[in-house]
């Protein structure tokens, strides 16, 4: 409890340290990098979205999803981070094709999303972000999934 | 044609906190074609306070049914309305919004 009190706290002065500066920019991915929506492997998704750049695998981004989900239609996944993120990318192999969604985050904006999946089936996910330095960073996670996500 | 949102947003301590639901299938090719219905998902996702974007998502049809999203943002206060606009499949444009308390 008293840990828990206590990062709380933290979150709120990172937050509140924040100048909101907040940008009118709009980017439709689908529509500047149409590719990589039809990729059908992360590998590919990847390189169609970031391009060839160099993956550094992170432990600054926290990405909380179960190891084992039972129904593969809603899997719950939570991506946190404090790094100065601009995009952040969510891809799997589960699905006939990985590219699942993009956050483009706005300016002083701290990366805390969370959203559903569906997973046909147990697989490899990977997060991509590209920090407003131009550093890609990684991380994957394998989940489960016992039974399949697409209405089959 | 997503029909209808729901939004819940909160603000503590100059942290905003949202909640938003959006009935949508989200149903990809091969999905919609398994089930006989039309393809159908939402393909971009809009916040706005005041003008400014404070969250922004390209989606695809592998995000669950009836999309939940969770977000946090700061630069707004009690009182300020939150908007949403979507877009699907089909380019239709669907806005909702909702004052933050």
């Amino acid at each position: 409890m008293e840990r828990r009190k206590f990062l709380n706290m933290g979150l709120v002065a990172v937050a509140a340290t924040l100048v909101p500066a907040t940008s009118l920019k709009a980017v439709n991915f689908r529509e500047t990098k149409a590719n990589a929506w039809e990729a059908e492997k992360s590998a590919e998704a990847i390189k169609a979205m970031f391009g060839d750049g160099k993956l550094n695998p992170t432990d600054k981004i926290k990405m909380t999803a179960p190891k084992l989900a039972e129904n593969g239609g809603s899997i719950p996944i939570r991506l946190k981070s404090d790094l100065d993120i601009e995009t952040i990318a969510f891809f799997q192999d589960a699905n006939p094709r990985s590219s699942t969604v993009v956050f483009s985050v706005p300016e002083g904006q701290k990366v805390d999303y969370s959203f559903r999946i569906k997973m046909r089936q147990t697989a490899y996910v990977t997060v991509v972000a590209k920090t407003k330095d131009g550093k890609l960073h990684t991380l994957n996670k394998e989940i489960d999934v016992s039974i399949g996500g697409c209405g089959g | 044609m997503a029909k209808k949102m729901k939004i819940k947003a909160k603000e503590k301590d100059g942290v905003v906190k949202v909640k938003v639901m959006f009935k949508s299938l989200m149903a990809d090719k091969e999905e919609a074609e398994k089930k006989n219905i039309a393809v159908e998902y939402i393909a971009h996702v809009l916040g706005k306070v005041n003008g400014k974007i404070v969250y922004e998502a390209t989606t695809s049809g592998f995000m669950s049914e009836d999309p939940l999203m969770k977000f946090s943002f700061t630069g707004a206060k009690k009182g300020d309305t939150l908007e949403f606009e979507l877009t699907d499949n089909h380019g239709k444009k669907i806005t909702g919004s909702k004052k933050i308390k």
